[in-house]
């Protein structure tokens, strides 16, 4: 068949960077060309990926698919190698989605437009190559090679603050991400064949603390980016100074990088330093969701609280990876497809607000909802979607992660109840800031130091389009979750089942941790009830 | 005795592209004093065409089955084919860059020139020399010349500061190399010849005398000089401010290549008892270097000075391939250095571009030169943002192969401080990026308010604009196509004997025939 031959994952990390390179080509016409170029380019990537996957991909099978691989520096050993699996999918037609969406999101750039989308272009291919990449070394550069255009576009097309928030992004990400080298040299030169291949490195066996090491340095590069709590200083400024299209991208497909990178490569990859370090994750998931919940509580800039929301949101999705479940892992990938949707959303309104009123103030801001009743509404469902509404992504993420984790049979019972509880604390901090901050920007009478821009008014249809696009799938998913999980969870089985099999050995090898199971015994793989309990909620 | 016979016994063929070289440099000479001022016009392009001859020549010596020469004193193999290569290709494309440049200071171009050839013709041979006589007159060859290049604005007071500077660091640091090769031909009881140096050595069991460890520290000390290793790089940053930038773009690349060439095979071929001390010395090297560089390019204010310390850093991280001491060690220097060829070089020319039109370097008259110059900004940044080790950019692959090779040598420690100064090098690069693209239009330095229109059809101005292109088009290429380069540089080490007794087994075989080598491709 000809459809197979055509080597579609290369096709389609490509066309977006090749279309990027041809923009200075085009004709200038005030920017105005360029940005019908740009979605054209991003809606063309979205149609290709969707019917490479449609035409090829077969969601019942947890392997690689749409595999391809070409030599391309044999004298490392690195080739591009390819492939999508049910990790990877989810995540690439979210990235697809999400930058074509804040390619239309960004059609008011009126400040060097060509340069503009010239840059998301080139992030939109990175952040495709990171999700299908199946070689270390591509993967790496692959990583790097985001960093740039994401420097540039929170350092141009910023707020105030922007050039610092750009340069502690970028030297916060690449320090981590020399952690990602360290750990791809490490694994492919142990042992006597150097190979940077992904599968090959996951069969390898290493020495335990070998595999504990490269464990860390791992989960170091992914905790700066994912973030997790002590690393996470760069977020908040990154997120809220960057411009609404570019914020969306970061925490909508950036965010999902790392905890694709956890699952791939710390779980996958390294299972056995995986069940030392699976407590600590559960608990550094705890720290950021509390920890994210009481300061977004404490932020008065509307996008910071956002971004603080966001690291809330991701310690979910530690959580779902540290529980040893299918629930819980699938739950994970289902917390990053829905926080990549709700965060892209609310950070669109925030930017549609801030282009009316000049300011992220909250306290400045008050009443607003007389003025622009679709922005509330689009707003007041998205905050929904963030807090967990039943019936919307949030909810199934989230609770999929708690029975995942209430459902392990690897912690004991005190240690679940700790973490769950906790974490619950976190889910009742959520409405409390988001709440807040809509009753502080929309309820109220009108603040009378508020100026809203007459001429913009409220939400255009364009704008209504994009939240709308974004709002669908949440509820989509909401009410019928099989949307998403089927297009990964036979593979969340499969790596769940892969770390529950090297849980009672190693165990039994080594002094048990005291945050484990004391009756620990080896857990019977259960026959798949992620679907049952999915779809009964 | 006839002619032909003792060319024969000399092997005198391997010289052949020194030979062109030197007969461009009589040609220029003679011409310049026949034909007078006009002659400026073609003597420039004569060199490069001898230049780019000089290449092709070396092409055609590639795995030159019959390397050594003149009775051992020259060596011809593959690896100093690549150097030399690299030195050449570098004195071409500074020649193009500093034609525009001289005409403006107001100094002849064709002395110039011919000083140029006269370095490039030293470095070249010190690449391929492998005789302790000939090792010293090629360094001083390329030595003196620089001294003369560095002052050659004469009446600019800075450059003649940074040429007595030089000369007086360069002079005695020489002394000092002059002693340790001096030791070395004691201790080894009259040879002259490198191999002969290591067994006379081994022979008379004298691998462990404080002679030869004090000889090896004195010999490590001149070479470092010229690679501008800390701490032996107290001159480079005063002497690059100073000095006409073109000369400070050869400095940079191809007499630190030519330095790096001489690393190599002065210590395995006269060392290789001693390859613990070596490696250790070179490791300090390194380690400072790399830190040294790198941190306090953060405070320069001057482009120059900032690109002069950067270029320590990168001497730094170049060491780390010597110091693997592997095949892949050597490999990842030669490709590095390839790169670097075009990614300092395409700096420089950008730098020179910017001094001609506005007659600064300070980084902070860089701010907002997006909107006057886009492509002098785009190539600063892209040539910049390699030398930083950006992906895709050429850069990024070569660092990618020091690293791997130093891991795979089990240089743990130095590759990873190797990462983390490079994390410190993007901060500074990327500050100029910063100031020349994100900087607002009111935030435009009075430098590039009053930013002349570009014009390419001044004299002089559209070479530059050949060197400009050719250096972003290789920069941004090289990486990506890199293959070629790869293989190059594999293949070179491979054939190289000298290198072979210590190699430790590559997981690679390198066995591309020639005519795939990419020496075709950089031109």
């Amino acid at each position: 068949m000809l459809s197979t031959q055509i080597p579609w994952l290369t096709t389609i990390i490509l066309l977006p960077l090749v279309a990027a390179l041809a923009i200075p080509l085009i004709p200038d016409n005030q920017g105005k060309t360029v940005r019908w170029y740009a979605l054209g380019v991003g809606i063309a990537d979205l149609i290709l990926m969707v019917y490479a996957v449609w035409q090829n991909y077969d969601l019942q099978i947890s392997t690689f698919q749409l595999a391809e691989s070409y030599p391309w520096i044999p004298q490392l050993g690195m080739n591009w190698s390819v492939a999508v699996d049910g990790l990877s999918l989810p995540l690439v037609l979210l990235t697809g989605f999400i930058t074509t969406l804040s390619i239309l999101a960004a059609w008011n750039v009126t400040k060097k437009p060509r340069l503009f989308f010239a840059l998301m272009l080139m992030m939109y291919s990175a952040q495709i190559g990171v999700f299908v990449a199946q070689d270390m070394l591509l993967f790496f550069l692959m990583w790097e090679l985001e960093l740039v255009p994401v420097y540039l576009l929170i350092s141009i097309w910023g707020g105030q603050n922007r050039r610092y928030a750009a340069t502690k992004f970028i030297l916060y990400t690449a320090a981590g991400s020399i952690f990602i080298l360290v750990a791809a040299f490490a694994m492919a030169m142990y042992g006597d064949v150097v190979t940077f291949d992904m599968a090959t490195l996951g069969i390898k066996q290493y020495p335990r603390a070998f595999e504990l090491l490269v464990y860390a340095a791992l989960l170091i590069a992914f905790g700066v980016k994912l973030p997790i709590f002590p690393l996470h200083t760069w977020l908040p400024d990154a997120h809220s100074e960057a411009s609404a299209p570019v914020s969306m991208i970061l925490a909508g497909v950036l965010l999902k990088m790392a905890g694709y990178g956890l699952i791939r490569m710390n779980i996958e990859m390294l299972p056995n330093a995986h069940v030392s370090f699976a407590p600590i994750l559960a608990i550094l998931g705890v720290v950021n969701i509390v920890y994210g919940a009481l300061t977004a509580f404490a932020q008065t800039n509307l996008k910071r609280r956002l971004a603080y929301s966001s690291i809330a949101h991701m310690g979910f999705v530690l959580i779902g990876i540290a529980s040893f479940t299918e629930l819980g892992i699938g739950g994970a990938v289902l917390q990053m497809v829905s926080h990549g949707l709700i965060a892209a959303s609310l950070f669109f309104l925030s930017g549609v607000t801030y282009e009316r009123t000049h300011t992220l103030i909250m306290e400045k801001m008050g009443g607003m909802a007389q003025a622009m009743p679709k922005v509330f509404a689009l707003f007041t469902a998205g905050a929904m979607a963030s807090l967990a509404l039943p019936g919307m992504s949030g909810f199934v993420g989230e609770l999929t992660i708690f029975l995942g984790i209430t459902t392990s049979d690897a912690y004991n019972p005190m240690f679940k109840v700790v973490v769950t509880l906790l974490a619950a604390v976190g889910v009742i901090l959520t409405p409390i800031y988001l709440l807040s901050m809509l009753r502080q920007v929309f309820y109220g009478n009108e603040n009378s130091g508020i100026v809203i821009e007459e001429y913009l008014g409220d939400a255009k249809p364009r704008e209504v389009f994009i939240a709308a696009c974004l709002l669908l799938p949440i509820i989509g998913i909401g009410m019928y979750p099989k949307l998403a999980t089927q297009t990964y969870d036979v593979k969340t089985v499969a790596v769940a089942a892969q770390v529950r099999q090297v849980l009672p050995t190693v165990i039994a090898q080594k002094q048990r941790s005291p945050l484990y199971s004391t009756a620990l015994v080896a857990p019977q793989l259960a026959v798949p009830e992620s679907q049952v309990l999915i779809a009964s909620e | 005795m006839d002619f032909a016979n003792l060319v024969d016994q000399l092997n005198a063929g391997t010289i052949l592209p020194e030979g062109i070289v030197l007969t461009t440099l009589m040609v220029i000479v003679v011409g310049d004093l026949i034909v007078g001022r006009s002659a400026s016009r073609w003597i420039p392009y004569t060199a490069i065409a001898g230049l780019l001859a000089a290449v092709v020549a070396l092409y055609l010596q590639w795995n030159n089955p019959n390397p050594i020469s003149f009775l051992g004193a020259f060596n011809s193999d593959d690896l100093s084919i690549v150097f030399r290569g690299i030195i050449a290709l570098s004195t071409a494309v500074t020649i193009l860059m500093s034609i525009r440049y001289i005409e403006q200071s107001g100094t002849a171009l064709a002395e110039f020139i011919g000083i140029m050839l006269t370095a490039t013709l030293g470095g070249m041979f010190l690449s391929g020399a492998s005789e302790l006589v000939t090792i010293f007159i090629s360094l001083e060859t390329l030595s003196i010349s620089s001294y003369l290049m560095t002052g050659y604005t004469k009446r600019d007071p800075r450059s003649n500061e940074a040429a007595l500077k030089y000369l007086l660091i360069g002079a005695s640091s020489t002394g000092v190399f002059l002693y340790g090769v001096s030791l070395l031909y004691g201790l080894s009881g009259g040879e002259t010849q490198l191999s002969a140096i290591a067994s006379a050595i081994a022979d008379a069991n004298l691998s462990q005398s404080l002679g030869l460890v004090i000889s090896l520290v004195f010999v490590i000390a001149g070479v470092a000089f010229k690679i501008s290793a800390a701490p032996f790089h107290q001159w480079t940053p005063d002497v690059y401010e100073g000095s006409p930038t073109p000369v400070v773009a050869f400095l940079s690349v191809g007499s630190k290549a030519a330095g790096f060439a001489l690393a190599i095979r002065l210590m395995n071929s006269a060392f290789p008892l001693l390859i613990d001390e070596w490696q250790f010395v070179f490791t300090a090297l390194a380690v400072l270097s790399m830190v040294l560089g790198n941190v306090v390019a953060l405070a320069q204010t001057s482009m120059k000075r900032m690109l002069a310390y950067s270029s320590i850093g990168q001497a730094g991280f170049v060491m780390i391939g010597l110091i693997a001491g592997t095949e892949a060690g050597y490999a990842s220097m030669i490709f590095y250095l390839l790169v670097y060829l075009f990614m300092n070089l395409g700096a420089f020319t950008c730098l020179i571009l910017f001094t001609l039109r506005t007659g600064t370097d300070q980084i902070s008259e860089y701010s907002g030169l997006y909107q006057k110059d886009p492509l002098l900004t785009l190539c600063l940044s892209i040539c910049l943002l390699s030398l930083g080790g950006i992906p895709p950019l050429a850069g990024f692959f070569g660092k990618i192969y020091l690293f791997w090779a130093g891991w795979q040598a089990g240089q743990y420690g130095l590759v990873l401080l190797g990462l983390v100064t490079t994390v410190v090098s993007i901060y500074y690069y990327i500050r100029v990026v910063r100031m020349m693209v994100v900087k607002e239009p009111q935030e435009m330095s009075d430098a590039v308010k009053n930013y002349p229109e570009v014009q390419w059809n001044l004299p002089g101005m559209r070479p530059l604009q050949v060197g400009l292109v050719l250096t972003l088009v290789a920069t941004s290429l090289a990486g990506i196509l890199s293959n070629p380069l790869f293989t190059l540089a594999n293949s070179s080490i491979a054939r190289t004997t000298t290198l072979q007794p210590i190699v430790i087994s590559s997981h690679f075989s390198a066995t591309v025939p020639a005519e795939n080598s990419a020496l075709q491709t950089q031109q």
